[in-house]
């Protein structure tokens, strides 16, 4: 493996910088200036629609919404490892079998514990 | 090695004793959960340096003489939690199983040989140290002291993240053995000195050292008084343990380049730490001040890196660990029983007659005073005593000049709190403590005395 990086050796990296922030810029000039503009009031309104805007966009949500959505995330993840497991089952053998077994009571467990808390009820 | 599967597996079995319907067994099994886990710990005593997990950590006498101390301050510190019965919204089950799960962040940070574990164990430590801080869900002082703590802890971490980038970048090692051999070719690349600022700026702000210190008095408030107790041990004990193993295994070929930066900081802290110290009202306030100078202390050990700053760092840690649970352990009846308006009383004020009061928790308050202070007889005094020792063999004498300066600062604000609850007359209601609870304190107080007297017993032992 070559281990000698030169400072010209990243040169394309560069250039795929400065061509995504190009990209950026230029899009954003570009549509501005080409599409039609109509300013108005109704036209700075949030958009909704079409219906007229009711209320503060800030109401409060309950809490388990965040907390069911951070949960939907953590387990989610989780099984991210199973894939490079699974892709190398044979290979790690029975090892590799009980690190997972472990690992998916670990996270068992802690689904149980969701459970047993009670987060998952949606009625109270 | 043990602890960590053993915390991390009886973490579990805490948390789901919760669910029992008695919560008085939480607190007697977390206890004897720690104590399982010093066994554990010293099952390796005496058998030189292993190496686990594919060199990810390494266990030797060292290493097991700080997992001690950590464990030992837990130990304590849930001992006096009495089983949070006094509060109704609280969730003892989850508290103690998140200070178990936070203790195998320690020990990570104390034994690590990888860079890669240093991150992992200080984001176990300090993710549960966010969330202790903000038990206290109906205070608004401590939700705002999670936040503070959260989002400026989170910058740090990526600043440390990015040190480590630096590092491999340079080196193409994450192990402390690997850089070190880097830096032993010489000619170092710059982006060595860069990661290693960056790493240095993570680890001093978790040990909240000058000028990375400005979260430590409000978090230190606004956290419930037992937990400040616990970052202010156990994390401070982790994190100058996982700088002296970061500093001393990989960085001594360039010393000449980081021990000025270090010095710098050092004086900071001391200067910082002392000096507003004094002008504060809180008790509680002070302590974090006091806990920022202290770190200032131990950055001495560091800066001096002589082979004698193993010893004044572990010494300086069980000294500085056992006064300040101490001292948190008086505040915290006290601050209950003094209570105004619903909210603990934490002024100096709090402490005015408390020797007529009770004479005991007056006792306590001025051996773990006294031994912060550093003087003669406390273990405090030996602390410094080996510290400077390490900063007067290297020869840096200006530093030892304004340390010695700044601990005489030091004295004022610690006499103050004596002075209030000797000499200065106060209400004379009754504050009960709970027996298991004096046994704590005595023992703390015991080993501070002990320690004071015979420095030799604990210095022998590594």
């Amino acid at each position: 493996m070559n281990t000698n990086y030169l400072p010209s050796g990243f040169l394309p990296i560069v250039v795929q910088f400065v061509l995504a922030l190009g990209f950026i810029v230029v899009t954003m000039i570009v549509t501005h200036n080409i599409g039609p503009s109509r300013k108005g009031k109704v036209k700075d309104d949030p958009f909704e629609c079409g219906i007229e805007v009711v209320g503060d966009a800030r109401t409060p949500i309950s809490v388990k919404y965040f907390l069911v959505a951070i949960l939907f995330v953590l387990f989610d993840v989780e099984v991210i490892f199973m894939y490079p497991w699974a892709v190398n089952f044979k290979k790690l053998g029975m090892f590799g079998f009980v690190e997972m077994v472990l690992f998916m009571s670990l996270l068992l467990a802690g689904f149980y514990y969701i459970i047993r808390k009670g987060v998952l009820k949606w009625e109270e | 090695m043990y602890p960590i599967i053993l915390l991390s597996f009886l973490g579990i079995v805490v948390l789901f004793l919760g669910f029992a319907k008695s919560k008085a067994i939480l607190l007697p099994a977390t206890l004897l959960f720690l104590a399982v886990a010093l066994v554990g710990n010293f099952v390796e005593w005496n058998q030189g340096t292993i190496i686990y997990f594919y060199n990810m950590l390494a266990v030797n006498n060292l290493t097991l003489a700080f997992n001690g101390i950590v464990l030992v301050s837990a130990f304590m510190i849930v001992a006096m939690t009495r089983g949070f019965q006094d509060d109704d919204e609280a969730q003892p089950a989850e508290y103690y199983a998140i200070m178990l799960f936070s203790l195998v962040g320690a020990f990570m940070m104390i034994g690590f040989e990888n860079l890669i574990m240093l991150f992992l164990g200080l984001e176990i430590l300090s993710v549960a140290m966010y969330v202790l801080t903000g038990s206290d869900k109906r205070n608004l002082r401590s939700n705002e002291a999670a936040l503070k703590y959260f989002l400026m802890g989170a910058f740090a971490t990526g600043i440390l993240l990015f040190g480590i980038a630096l590092l491999y970048g340079a080196t193409g090692s994450f192990t402390l053995t690997g850089i070190q051999a880097y830096i032993g070719q010489g000619n170092p690349s710059y982006l060595l000195y860069g990661g290693l600022l960056l790493v240095l700026i993570g680890m001093l702000f978790k040990v909240s050292a000058a000028p990375f210190h400005f979260w430590t008095p409000d978090v230190y408030e606004g956290a419930p008084t037992i937990f400040t107790a616990f970052m202010a041990t156990i994390v401070k004990t982790a994190g100058f343990a996982a700088l002296f193993r970061l500093l001393s295994h990989s960085f001594t070929g360039i010393y000449d380049y980081w021990w000025i930066t270090l010095a710098v900081i050092t004086v900071l802290t001391l200067l910082v730490g002392n000096i507003i110290a004094v002008y504060q009202d809180s008790f509680k306030r002070m302590l974090a001040y006091s806990s920022i100078s202290h770190a200032g202390y131990l950055l001495i050990a560091l800066t001096a890196m002589t082979p004698q700053t193993e010893n004044s760092i572990l010494f300086y840690s069980m000294a500085y660990s056992v006064a300040t649970i101490c001292a948190f352990g008086v505040l915290i009846p006290l601050a209950r029983e003094k209570a105004m308006t619903g909210k603990p009383r934490e002024t100096y004020e709090a402490f005015n007659g408390l020797a007529r009061n009770n004479p005991l928790l007056a006792f306590v308050l001025t051996v773990s005073m006294l031994s912060l202070a550093g003087i003669p007889l406390t273990a405090g005094f030996w602390g410094k005593f080996f510290v400077f020792g390490s900063a007067a063999e290297r020869g840096i004498i200006w530093l030892l000049v304004v340390a010695i300066l700044m601990s005489a600062v030091g004295i004022y604000y610690y006499f103050r709190v004596i002075m209030a609850a000797y000499m200065k007359e106060g209400d004379t209601a009754e504050i009960r403590v709970a027996p298991f609870y004096k046994i704590v304190l005595v023992t703390a107080t015991i080993i501070t005395l002990l320690f004071g007297i015979a420095p030799g017993l604990f210095t022998g032992l590594v």
